[in-house]
């Protein structure tokens, strides 16, 4: 097939990204450097609308807030998703007959909506009529029986948790395939020169499974940084309580559609373009990190 | 007038990485019939539920006024603003588009795209408070008619308190013995939901407004005498820190969906929120037997201060400046200011309207309606200060969160909620 064949076929697909993700994010990239009354676009104002993201409230206090919010919600993600996420698909991976069923199942809550997933945890941890503390009471651990999303303390946890709860079946695939595709030689091998099981995982699997654990550790980050769903589905757009549960999207949801403030959509244009450097910029360098692991693995 | 044609414009919002735009697609065109002296006008709303009711409203406004044909179109009430503003700036957005209130409808004019009202339309005998919701904050210029008022209310469970021997309060006195009642019961004395941070402004009001003196304040801190440090402020929001205990336990945990199903369910005996919650406890329960009081005063309010009832004009109508048919639109709107369209909204969308002088057939709305007439005032925080970012009422609703969880002092919270809004906020003088 020649060049401009190939050029042909691509177009639809390019004519549509272009009209409706590239046209849209880039007027959006413009509208954040121009004055807004309303709807209609004022003039040139160049850096106004960032320098207002810094010094204006609620942004002083609200933005960096929201972003530790994101990435401590990265980090907790992080550290419990591949860990835990690494150690069930160790384990199913031994396992011949059941592996399937059970990635299956680890996997279910994947396929049901984050708004839906918040609601329902919404309603077990109510204080009022939740099954969870009713049963904590039951069994004696009272003071276990915590208002686990009106409390700040433990309101991002839950966030969290329920997070990796619902996305923990991804990681186990992807950790379950890059497992599959070590070679059996090297580790066994390794167990012929002596080496016990731990040794074998540390210096062998543990090196082979680092571009897997770098992929899932880039989509947690684009993941977490632009989190909306769940916050918005425990904490509504606020981030209750006191702002507990806020993210910068929900920032900029607010900014953009509940301030009421005439200039909205420049500083909310302001903060999407941001969120995109941030989310961009962490995933790029992120990526050549991985590329330089990669290739000193594999020559 | 001659046959105008409608087009479709498809407003799409990209959530892609938190980037929202609006893309317009190609318009097509629908002739509407055309002919002699026929005007077809539409009318854009946020109330899908109140498709039925405005139909037959509207088909009244169509019998008196021949020729005149009005399309009512309702959108997602959570996307409506966002449809509303592509429409406007558009040439395909309604004749008549419903808008919002103080606030919230600032950006709709300073977009210039609504008609100025003042000499088509005479509110001079309406609530000020509520046609203040209806003009534009920079010019003062009229730009909507107000359609309902909502207002700020206590809810009682009347069977529970006859149960339990307890009469209706009118002394602070007696409301905290009434608490004190239930809780001995082991009944919930006032659900509140403060894990909905929006809903605590609400029950600030209801609770605790004759302490920091309802309308009086409200005059003082528009002019600029007195702000939001104010001692009997202050001492407002203590109110609340000091009924924490008769709310539900975790309070801070408790959604508001929950405290009206506690409500509801006859777990707890009042609910403090608003007259729009009327029909949603009517559904959850349609024996219950609903009543409504207004919160006595609390020791140490301001002399003069009492009992009141706070309202807000909710849902206005306006003209949209780049109608074709601006004079057909304006006579629409000018009825929607008559007790004729008042009296209908009371009894077919079950609102109290914003007109003056119309009855109610529903015995919670009647007594609201004359609550209002007769110890009315303003939802200060709504009304007066949510024409800026932060807002007055999601400083207080973040702030009594703080209150309730101890981490800040009824001081701190109101020395926020001053600090917050002065960013933005001019005193009148």
């Amino acid at each position: 097939m020649s060049r401009r064949t190939g050029l042909l076929f691509l177009t639809p697909a390019l004519a549509l990204f272009g009209v409706f993700v590239l046209y849209p994010m880039l007027t959006a990239f413009s509208y954040a450097f121009y004055e807004w009354q309303g709807t209609s676009r004022g003039g040139f104002s160049g850096l106004t609308n960032f320098t207002a993201l810094f010094t204006r409230a609620p942004f002083t206090t609200d933005l960096p807030r929201a972003l530790w919010h994101n990435v401590a919600f990265f980090l907790g993600t992080m550290a419990v998703q591949n860990t835990v996420g690494l150690t069930i698909a160790f384990l199913l991976h031994r396992r011949d007959r059941s592996r399937r069923l059970l990635q299956t199942l680890y996997a279910m809550p994947y396929l049901v909506s984050p708004i839906v997933i918040g609601y329902l945890w919404t309603l077990l941890l109510s204080p009022t009529f939740g099954p969870v503390n009713t049963l904590l009471t039951k069994v004696g651990l009272e003071s276990w029986a915590l208002p686990w999303l009106g409390d700040p303390d433990t309101a991002l946890w839950v966030v969290i948790l329920v997070s990796v709860w619902q996305w923990i079946g991804f990681p186990v695939l992807l950790y379950g395939a890059a497992l599959g595709g070590v070679p059996e030689e090297l580790t066994e091998a390794a167990r012929v020169d002596g080496a016990s099981h731990v040794q074998a995982f540390r210096r062998i699997t543990f090196p082979l499974l680092v571009p897997a654990i770098g992929t899932v550790s880039v989509l947690t980050f684009i993941f977490a940084m632009e989190a909306f769903a769940l916050p918005y589905a425990f904490g509504g757009s606020t981030g209750n309580p006191a702002g507990a549960t806020d993210f910068i999207s929900l920032l900029f949801y607010r900014t953009a559609f509940d301030s009421g403030a005439t200039d909205a959509i420049g500083t909310s244009s302001a903060l999407a373009t941001l969120l995109f450097l941030l989310i961009f910029g962490g995933a790029y360098a992120a990526t050549a990190v991985l590329r330089r692991h990669e290739r000193r693995i594999t020559t | 007038m001659t046959a105008r044609t409608t087009r479709f414009r498809a407003a799409l919002a990209l959530g892609a990485g938190a980037l929202a735009l609006a893309a317009c697609a190609p318009s097509a065109d629908t002739g509407d019939g055309g002919g002699d002296g026929d005007t077809t006008l539409t009318v854009w709303s946020w109330r899908v539920e109140d498709k039925a009711a405005y139909e037959k409203i509207f088909d009244a406004y169509e019998q008196s006024h021949p020729g005149v044909t009005v399309e009512f179109k309702p959108f997602k009430a959570t996307e409506y603003n966002k449809i509303l503003a592509t429409g406007l700036a558009g040439s395909d957005g309604p004749d008549v588009p419903q808008v919002r209130s103080y606030g919230g409808l600032q950006t709709t004019v300073a977009s210039g795209a609504l008609m100025p009202l003042d000499d088509a339309v005479d509110l001079s005998a309406w609530d000020e408070g509520i046609v203040a919701g209806a003009r534009g904050k920079e010019d003062g210029k009229l730009y909507s008619v107000p359609l309902a008022r909502q207002a700020t209310v206590l809810f009682y469970d009347k069977a529970l308190f006859a149960e339990h021997g307890v009469d209706v309060p009118t002394t602070w006195d007696e409301f905290i013995a009434a608490n004190e009642a239930f809780l001995a019961k082991d009944i919930t004395p006032l659900a509140v939901g403060a894990k909905d941070d929006w809903t605590l402004p609400i029950v600030h009001e209801v609770l605790a407004a004759p302490r920091f003196g309802g309308s009086q304040f409200q005059d003082a801190v528009a002019s600029g005498e007195t702000d939001f440090t104010d001692p009997d402020w202050v001492a407002s929001v203590d109110v609340l820190g000091d009924l924490e205990k008769y709310m539900p336990k975790s309070v801070t945990g408790v959604a508001v969906t929950d405290a009206m199903t506690l409500f509801s369910s006859g777990q707890a005996a009042m609910y403090p929120g608003g007259s729009f919650d009327l029909a949603t406890l009517q559904t959850a329960n349609p024996e219950m037997d609903l009543g409504v009081f207004q919160v006595p005063p609390p020791p140490g309010s301001p002399s003069g201060s009492d009992a009141t009832t706070a309202a807000w004009a909710d849902g206005n109508f306006a003209v949209n400046a780049a109608s074709p048919d601006k004079e057909a639109a304006t006579e629409l709107v000018t009825w929607m200011a008559t007790p004729e369209f008042g009296q209908m909204v009371a009894d077919e969308i079950k609102q109290i309207s914003a007109v003056p002088g119309v009855t109610y057939s529903d015995p919670v709305l009647a007594q609201v309606a004359a609550d209002l007439d007769d110890r009315g005032s303003s939802y200060l925080l709504l009304t007066d200060f949510r024409y800026g970012s932060p807002s007055g009422t999601d400083l207080l609703g973040k702030g009594v969160q703080e209150l309730f969880l101890g981490s800040k002092t009824a001081e701190q919270v109101s020395a926020e909620l001053d600090k917050g809004v002065k960013t933005w906020f001019q005193p009148a003088s």
